[in-house]
């Protein structure tokens, strides 16, 4: 076990390095002209020359990275060209936002997936039409429509939740929940569309096995069946479904995000990835992929507990 | 642009009701009777406290709370006693004196004093934002004696006392200037602090009183919140659900469901000109903008009222200057120089032998503003000009119009007072003069405004410089640019002249 996990957590490095070196590159492309950005519209060309300097944005690419890297290997990610910020403390301070709506919307979706699957694979009939038409009605709603749908009438028109805002769980665990739920849903409607079709498909392939047969023939209780051996070995597909799940979710935060008012990682990333703030992308870029190591990493563990055989 | 003052009715009940079902900030926040929390949205992102790298406009939001400047200016434009408590100048208007208010101190307990009046000025001249630029022509500060501080110029500055009273003339501690942690954590002696348990860096920044401010009064609210919100959407939720107490809305859309739902909205002109800007009017590559004919015909070639309801949904006044509508050197009837009348464009460029019209190359900004590219196409057509566009990517524009690669474009400047016009783009080395048109009468003109102590001769000067500059058709401006302030029922806001929103200083809860 301990090199299966030696092996996950070094391609995990390796990931991380190629990763950021690609949006490294891709930045001093793409990141637009910082230095104008930072010095406004009436600043001379010798004032955005002088910032450019500053930032060191005037020495070689390869030199810039070399000087990113060499802080990184301290511990150090930089502060934010435009505000000052240490790059971790803007991490530290969004980074509980994405998660908590993240995390939410997919405990939601896997919850509610794994009943509607397991409910449409055990009863058949109009429960299974009912889950088909709800996962295509699932997929084809953008999740930032029905974002927006849930601010306007829930949030505005009843009151029921605030319409944006992100309140910390360790200052008020209620106000954090609240602050939470809509975004959180917001996220989980698609991912509940494709993950409770994967239960489903599985469970009726699990279903149909000889052991099934054979627990069935010995008496036990078909909820015994169903919740204690068939749904262990319909998870594994179920658990990759969600684990992808994570990262298209982190993707749809942006939009999420942006609808609620909220100041998450998706939100930081966008607005300093159009201004050119190298620091704070980069910082941003490796977070998420260490997050996504970490669930990939996870996953495999999931899956290795599950299934012994994974782990050989 | 007159001071509009829009007061509210009472009927905090609903929206603090609103609030507390939200679970809104604890001490029901956003205003209303009894409670002296404001909280409004701020539509950019913050940067460094340190007032060196700090930028103007919007801006200056973040810095109000906690710093104070040295003059005070109210929401006419008029200069006030601040930090300095008396100002002088000497006849050759480059060395201004300043009389400093005794018995402040900053936060951290330093003595405010003409030291530390240097130490500030001396450090934000050094930076490179928009604080900086606007006091460039600071050339050195001395310290005379405790209460007495002595500013020589390199040139007369005629905005420098209106300056002194923005993020430019903000007074940090001493014992912070010029170290790191100014940029993470401000030291001021302004009306609040920066309360850190309040406070999450980037989204929300949380004010409470400073029980030291010699000018209380002045700031009603017990609290500040600042939410840093960049999306429309969001911000007009927050307003709807009673979470915020203003915030500027650019999209003209949102004004009637903002109030049909109970919200007060004003229009406003954020000190933006917009336009055809004339940059080559020396001919230098496009020739036929040499000749003034030319130029007034580009003038008439634009309905300005039809292309502000068509392009701008109305947010927008109609103008022929470069001038904001409260700067001393604008003039109402110089708006009816030139009439909408293509006929007579035509004409015009047929007598400046151009009958069939001419070629011109213009960026293509029609990812960015496609509304007014289109009325700028349909006017140049209209009158027998064909502008031929070129792709330029978002990062390029503004440095490829520095670089002065095309002779003309649709564009926006910001037009404060009339010296800041003149800085910005009427002076043979402004920036935004991209071909470095000089003209003997321009300079004569500038000269005279810029020298003069007296406010008469000065105003009298800026008009003179604005009329020749209309008549001389150096653009083609259209409208001065507005849009909303939305606020709740719970505030009184007063909306500012040569200011892109109003300022913390501006609000006080409704009766």
């Amino acid at each position: 076990m301990l090199g299966f996990l030696a092996r996950r957590v070094g391609a995990a490095v390796v990931l991380v390095f190629v990763i950021s070196s690609i949006t490294f590159v891709l930045l001093s492309f793409t990141g637009g002209n910082p230095a104008r950005n930072i010095v406004g519209q009436s600043a001379t060309a010798e004032q955005e020359a002088a910032k450019a300097a500053e930032l060191g944005l005037d020495q070689p690419l390869i030199s810039q990275y070399g000087t990113w890297l060499g802080q990184l290997v301290r511990g150090d990610l930089g502060s934010s060209w435009f505000t000052g910020q240490p790059v971790s403390s803007t991490i530290s301070n969004a980074l509980p936002v994405t998660l908590s709506i993240v995390l939410a919307g997919l405990l939601l979706s896997a919850v509610v997936s794994v009943l509607l699957g397991v409910a449409a694979a055990v009863r058949g009939g109009w429960v299974d039409r009912l889950l088909q038409i709800v996962s295509v009605v699932g997929f084809a709603l953008p999740s930032f429509l029905v974002a927006l749908v849930l601010a306007l009438f829930v949030a505005v028109k009843w009151g029921l939740l605030p319409a944006t805002g992100y309140t910390a769980l360790a200052e008020n665990p209620s106000l954090w929940f609240q602050s939470i739920v809509l975004p959180a849903v917001s996220l989980a409607i698609g991912a509940i569309a494709a993950t409770a079709q994967q239960v489903r498909g599985s469970m009726l392939d699990v279903l149909r096995r000889d052991y099934v047969r054979t627990l069935r023939a010995r008496g036990l209780k078909s909820s015994s069946i169903l919740y204690k051996h068939a749904l262990r070995n319909a998870a594994p597909p179920a658990l990759t479904v969600l684990s992808l799940q994570f990262i298209g979710l982190i993707g749809g935060a942006v939009v999420v995000e942006k609808v609620f008012g909220l100041s998450g990682i998706g939100t930081a990333a966008l607005s300093t990835a159009s201004q050119g703030d190298q620091p704070v992308v980069l910082g941003i870029v490796l977070v998420t992929v260490v997050l996504i190591a970490v669930v990939n990493v996870l996953m495999d563990l999931a899956h290795g507990w599950l299934n012994p055989k994974v782990r050989v | 642009m007159k001071r509009r003052t829009f007061l509210a009715a009472t009927g905090a009940t609903g929206a603090v009701a609103g609030l507390a079902a939200c679970g809104g900030s604890d001490d029901g926040s956003s205003g209303g009777s009894g409670s002296t929390t404001l909280t409004v949205a701020a539509g950019v992102a913050p940067q460094p406290w340190d007032p060196k790298d700090a930028g103007l406009g919007n801006n200056a939001w973040y810095y109000q709370p906690v710093y104070d400047p040295l003059l005070s200016v109210d929401a006419d434009g008029e200069i006030g006693e601040n930090l300095a408590t008396a100002w002088e100048y000497d006849d050759t208007a480059t060395i201004l004196t300043l009389t400093l208010r005794e018995g402040v101190t900053f936060t951290d307990g330093t003595a405010f004093d003409a030291t530390a009046v240097k130490a500030n000025l001396e450090n934000t001249r050094t930076g490179s934002n928009e604080a900086a630029t606007n006091i460039a022509s600071i050339a050195s500060v001395e310290a005379v004696d405790a209460t007495t501080a002595k500013i020589t110029l390199s040139a007369p500055d005629p905005s420098l006392l209106s300056n002194l009273a923005t993020v430019s003339g903000m007074m940090a501690s001493p014992k912070v200037v010029g170290t790191d942690s100014l940029q993470t954590t401000p030291v001021g002696s302004g009306p609040y602090v920066l309360s850190t348990s309040g406070t999450t860096a980037g989204s929300q920044y949380t004010f409470t009183r400073n029980a030291d401010y010699w000018n209380a009064e002045k700031f009603p609210f017990d609290t500040v919140v600042i939410k840093y919100m960049s999306d429309t959407t969001a911000l007009v939720n927050a307003l709807r659900s009673g979470q915020i107490d203003g915030g500027q809305i650019s999209d003209y859309k949102q004004a009637a469901p903002l109030e049909g739902a109970g919200l007060t909205v004003a229009k406003y002109a954020m000190g933006d000109v917009d336009g055809l800007y004339i940059w080559d009017r020396s001919g230098s590559i496009a020739p036929a903008l040499a000749d003034v004919r030319v130029r007034q015909a580009l003038n008439m070639a634009f309905d300005r009222d039809a292309i502000i309801a068509s392009a701008a949904g109305g947010l927008g006044s109609p103008t022929q200057q470069i001038f904001n509508q409260d700067a001393s050197a604008y003039d109402a009837t110089l708006d009816d120089t030139y009439s909408y009348d293509v006929d007579g464009a035509k004409t015009l460029l047929a007598e400046a032998g151009y009958p069939n019209g001419f070629e011109v190359t213009m960026p293509d900004l029609s990812t960015f503003f496609p509304a007014p590219q289109a009325a700028v196409t349909e006017a140049l057509q209209a009158i027998g000009i064909t502008p031929n566009y070129e792709t330029v990517p978002a990062d390029q524009l503004i440095n490829d119009l520095l670089s002065a690669k095309w002779a003309m474009s649709y564009f926006s400047l910001g037009s404060y007072r009339s010296w800041d016009t003149v800085q910005i783009q009427v002076k043979p080395d402004s920036l935004w003069n991209l071909f470095k048109t000089q003209d003997p009468k321009v300079d004569e003109l500038i000269q005279t405004a810029q020298a003069s102590l007296d406010e008469a001769e000065q105003k009298a000067a800026f008009t003179e410089l604005n009329t020749y500059l209309v008549e001389q058709a150096w653009n083609a401006p259209w409208s001065h640019r507005e849009q909303y302030y939305a606020s709740s029922k719970n505030v009184t806001v007063t909306m500012r002249s040569f200011a892109p929103g109003p300022w913390l200083v501006d609000f006080a809860p409704a009766s």
